[in-house]
């Protein structure tokens, strides 16, 4: 067990769980930010998973969740709206605390790998998590008004 | 059985499905469901099967909380059009 895969388990466990309580406690804005921070949080473990395994291609697996997180979590903001203009949720430490761990593994895994298309790579699927992630976290404080139409 | 990381992605699977059951409201489970789709994807992947992982991801991540809302969204309005008509 070396230390990419400890590292991999602690936030896999430790940030799921947290988003696990988040999802099914509390009102509706509440769930929708912590299904928004579940992406946020896998995204950065299968990095680590890819690292500790020494298996680059799992990196798509990452590229895939942070491609498609924000599409989903742009699907409840569009499909809730109703819900959720009566109370807007306030998603900012969560949403820059779970960017800052994406930015953090990806520039750690970045210094370990090989300059070349694997960083390339890298810096495309950190670059997508965080902003796909501010993206969905404004839509869902009702910072873009045309998700607001319903 | 002896990898940590197993242990930790099938607790989760376990837990968000529970979860998913035990939460009463359709739309809060989409929720959970969601939750559920990413955890699973991770546990493919913990088990060395990352293609099934990437095609979990594809459904579970979006389409399914979609189909989930959409279905939701149009029974709420039929039971709103016939209790109008009503």
């Amino acid at each position: 067990m070396n230390g990419w895969l400890l590292a991999a388990a602690v936030t896999l466990g430790g940030g799921l769980t947290a988003t696990l309580w988040g999802v099914t406690t509390g009102p509706l804005g509440r769930r929708v930010v912590a299904q928004n921070l579940a992406t946020a949080v896998a995204c950065p473990g299968l990095l680590l998973l890819s690292q500790a395994y020494e298996r680059p291609a799992y990196v798509d697996l990452a590229l895939v969740l942070a491609v498609l997180g924000p599409v989903g979590t742009l699907v409840f903001a569009r499909l809730l709206s109703d819900e959720l203009t009566g109370h807007p949720p306030r998603a900012w430490w969560p949403t820059w605390t779970a960017a800052a761990l994406g930015t953090a593994v990806v520039l750690a895994l970045c210094a370990v790998t090989a300059p070349g298309r694997a960083t390339v790579k890298l810096l495309v699927t950190g670059a997508l998590l965080v902003g796909g992630n501010v993206v969905a976290g404004r839509a869902l404080t009702g910072g873009i008004r045309g998700v607001r139409g319903g | 059985m002896a990898d940590p990381v197993v242990v930790v992605a099938l607790l989760l699977v376990a837990g968000s499905a529970t979860l998913a059951v035990a939460v009463r409201d359709p739309v809060r489970q989409a929720l959970v469901l969601s939750v559920l789709g990413v955890v699973l994807a991770v546990l493919f992947t913990v088990l060395q099967a990352p293609d099934v992982g990437l095609s979990q991801l594809a459904v579970g991540s979006a389409v399914t909380p979609l189909l989930l809302l959409l279905t939701v969204r149009k029974v709420r309005r039929r039971g709103q059009r016939k209790g109008r008509e009503r």
